[in-house]
């Protein structure tokens, strides 16, 4: 019986050989993370009602005061992407299920800004829109023809004009009321900074490495200030310093004014969400799993704080306490009068986009199409608010 | 981290990111480079695949006809089976033992590449946790993703065709036809598939990942010349001119050890006595390949 015997070792090692394949198969060409955009947009809260672009490529409306919620019409993808598997990354926006993302919508990185009655929202199809706040009908769309490249960055509305950086490395100056282009300014890489305004200055950094200071008239160059890193936080401005981190490691103070240094602070990773400042210090999260407190006029250590998690999204300061979340989902605040950290929640969801506080309450929206509600004070967990269109 | 993005993973993603740095902040040069390397070290396996694979394709014929003989007797047939593989030092499972042991490299290597990549923001943002605290890697990050005509972040049609071609060819270089009608079609359909179905998948995920099926097949495509020449390329006109006669030379050498006294040409079946207990073969398959037109009249010289 020994062709039986070989038969069945055969037939044995041929069912191992394919176990074997099948699972080293399953576990490589399983998804690699990162390769849809989904959109990290924050909230902004004006007159109790909270604006967000979700991943269904949506301007969501939240009434705070009865959760009611109002949602725009989809963002309209630049060009179909994705293929077969949906591994190839969008284009210029369009999401799918694949690769767990869930998204179906354009991706939206920034948050809202809002100005008078009018609320702007940049996509990843290249495009900005301006929608009235009431209705979320759209009033202007920024180009009317074509796309620009992917918009990451957030908007700034100041002096009557929409201030933004593109993945075409421009930094463009649109009118608020009709979208009309008024001025480009270009730098050497791609830019998915959000501009910060100081006096008459546009403050952006791009991924050149540079951090440019622009006439907000003209967007005639002022000074620019070179790292040796991309730039993709938005530059803190206070005092006549402006404070900005880097992925070379360092957290940098420049003159407002010429651009000159001040002093740099290094970490142990990228610098990616935006520093803020509380009485003279600031608060710089690094994804080392880090927060550094550091002495706004020197540089100086104050204090650092251990996340145990990388944090990209930006802080806010609400009453006398820094609210940061780490990328795990773990909400706390930094008591700034003694330094001390203490955790406030755990939402068990992964946070990148930045944190939006009103009236002592943190709205974190996470991936999962949910707006998230902390008591900043308590740290309770209040009821949950989804950003799932009824579509 | 898990342990396969600790040991694996992050390794490579550095060692990407530092190449870069070193061939002109050039993310395209830095695929093409590990590749290359990563074929260097793996050499010896891909030439013990590529004998192997030689090696079964020289024994087709001699299995073909014990297919065609054993046909209603499994039983024999496995065995006889077994006998050739055995006598011919041939190793059945070789080749896929040796494709298992290599497939976590070139899925590290494919994982890498889409991480290193960052084709969206996030996969910028968890790019940051494999990072080594080297400074070259921070300076370096985000890669540049244009090289030559395309952008390594979006799918390239004419790299999706370089993807097919070039596969197709190694396939086309490393495959024997076989003789038989059903297993010749088979074999076709493998060779147009593959090539197909790649090529297709290139023009869904990042030409970055195209680059590096490109690359891998042209280095592959050297070794398999170094080995065994153009191969499969010119097999295609030989088979034309003397397919029909295949199969009776090489019974005539299967049968030449034990059945000597009996003509040369002569096809036998298995009805003829002696057939099942005498059938014996060469130990070295690699001398006993059928070339049309020569084993005759050599063997005939020697006598």
């Amino acid at each position: 019986m020994v062709p039986l015997k070989q038969g069945k070792w055969r037939a044995g090692r041929i069912l191992l050989l394919m176990v074997m394949l099948l699972v080293t198969g399953l576990a490589g060409f399983g998804c690699v993370t990162g390769l849809r955009p989904v959109g990290w947009s924050g909230g902004a809260v004006s007159d109790g009602t909270l604006l967000v672009g979700s991943k269904e490529g949506r301007l969501v409306s939240v009434n705070l005061a009865d959760e009611s919620r109002q949602w725009s019409e989809s963002l309209k993808a630049a060009s179909q992407a994705g293929g077969l598997f949906g591994c190839a990354p969008a284009m210029a926006g369009g999401g799918c299920d694949a690769c767990g993302a869930g998204a179906s919508g354009v991706a939206i990185y920034g948050t809202p800004a809002m100005s008078g009655d009018l609320v702007y929202i940049g996509g990843y199809n290249g495009k900005i829109y301006a929608y009235t706040s009431s209705s979320l009908a759209v009033r202007w769309i920024h180009p009317r023809e074509g796309n620009l490249e992917p918009i990451v960055g957030g908007l700034v509305v100041a002096q009557g004009r929409v201030y933004f950086g593109g993945s075409d490395g421009k930094v463009y100056a649109l009118d608020a009321a009709t979208g009309d282009k008024l001025w480009e300014f270009e730098t050497g890489d791609k830019i998915w900074s959000t501009p910060a305004v100081s006096g008459d200055t546009l403050l952006i950094g791009s991924f050149d490495k540079k951090l440019y200071a622009l006439n907000m008239a003209d967007g005639s160059k002022i000074w620019e200030f070179m790292t040796e890193g991309a730039i993709i936080s938005t530059p803190l401005v206070h005092n006549g310093t402006v404070y900005i981190g880097s992925f070379d490691r360092y957290m940098y103070a420049v003159s407002a004014v010429d651009g000159s240094l001040r002093w740099q602070f290094m970490g142990e990773n990228w610098f990616w969400a935006n520093p803020v400042v509380y009485d003279s210090t600031i608060y710089a999260a690094c994804l080392d799993d880090r927060v550094y407190a550091l002495q706004a006029d020197t540089g100086d250590k104050v204090a650092e704080f251990e996340l145990g998690s990388p944090v990209s999204s930006s802080p806010v300061v609400v009453n006398s306490s820094i609210i940061l979340a780490s990328r795990k989902g773990v909400i706390y605040a930094i008591d700034t009068g003694r330094n001390e950290l203490r955790q406030l929640a755990d939402i068990e969801e992964e946070i990148y986009g930045p944190l939006c506080a009103s009236e002592g309450v943190v709205y974190i929206h996470t991936p999962d199409l949910t707006l998230h509600r902390i008591n900043a004070t308590t740290g309770a967990v209040l009821r949950p608010i989804s950003l799932e269109s009824k579509d | 981290m898990n342990p396969w993005e600790l040991i694996i993973q992050q390794p490579v993603i550095n060692v990407l990111i530092v190449l870069s740095h070193y061939l002109a902040d050039n993310f395209g040069l830095a695929i093409i480079a590990l590749t290359i390397i990563v074929n260097l070290l793996m050499l010896g396996l891909t030439l013990k695949q590529i004998r192997s694979t030689k090696a079964m394709q020289e024994l087709q014929p001699r299995l073909a006809e014990i297919q065609k003989k054993y046909a209603k007797d499994r039983q024999k047939l496995g065995q006889e089976q077994m006998k050739l593989y055995k006598e011919s030092g041939v190793k059945p499972a070789g080749c896929a033992i040796t494709m298992v042991v290599q497939m976590p490299v070139w899925i590290a290597l494919y994982q890498s590449i889409m991480l290193t990549l960052a084709v969206a923001p996030e996969g910028l943002l968890n790019l940051s946790k494999y990072l080594y605290s080297w400074p070259v890697v921070y300076s370096v990050l985000p890669l540049s993703r244009d090289f030559l005509w395309f952008n390594m972040a979006q799918p390239d049609f004419i790299l999706a065709i370089l993807v097919g071609g070039t596969m197709w060819l190694q396939q086309k270089m490393s495959m024997t036809m076989p003789t038989d009608p059903k297993q010749q079609s088979q074999s076709q359909m493998m060779l147009w598939m593959m090539p197909l179905m790649f090529a297709f998948l290139a023009l869904s995920f990042p030409s970055g990942l195209s680059l590096f099926w490109v690359t891998s097949s042209v280095v592959r495509i050297f070794m398999q010349y170094r080995v065994t020449g153009w191969g499969g390329l010119t097999q295609g006109a030989s088979q034309e001119v003397d397919k029909d006669k295949k199969y009776v030379k090489f019974v005539a050498q299967a049968e030449e050890k034990s059945l000597d006294d009996v003509g040369a040409d002569i096809d036998m079946t298995s009805d003829e006595p002696g057939r099942d207990q005498g059938l014996s073969y060469p130990e070295k398959p690699s001398k006993m390949r059928y070339q049309p037109g020569k084993d005759r009249s050599q063997r005939r010289r020697k006598k």
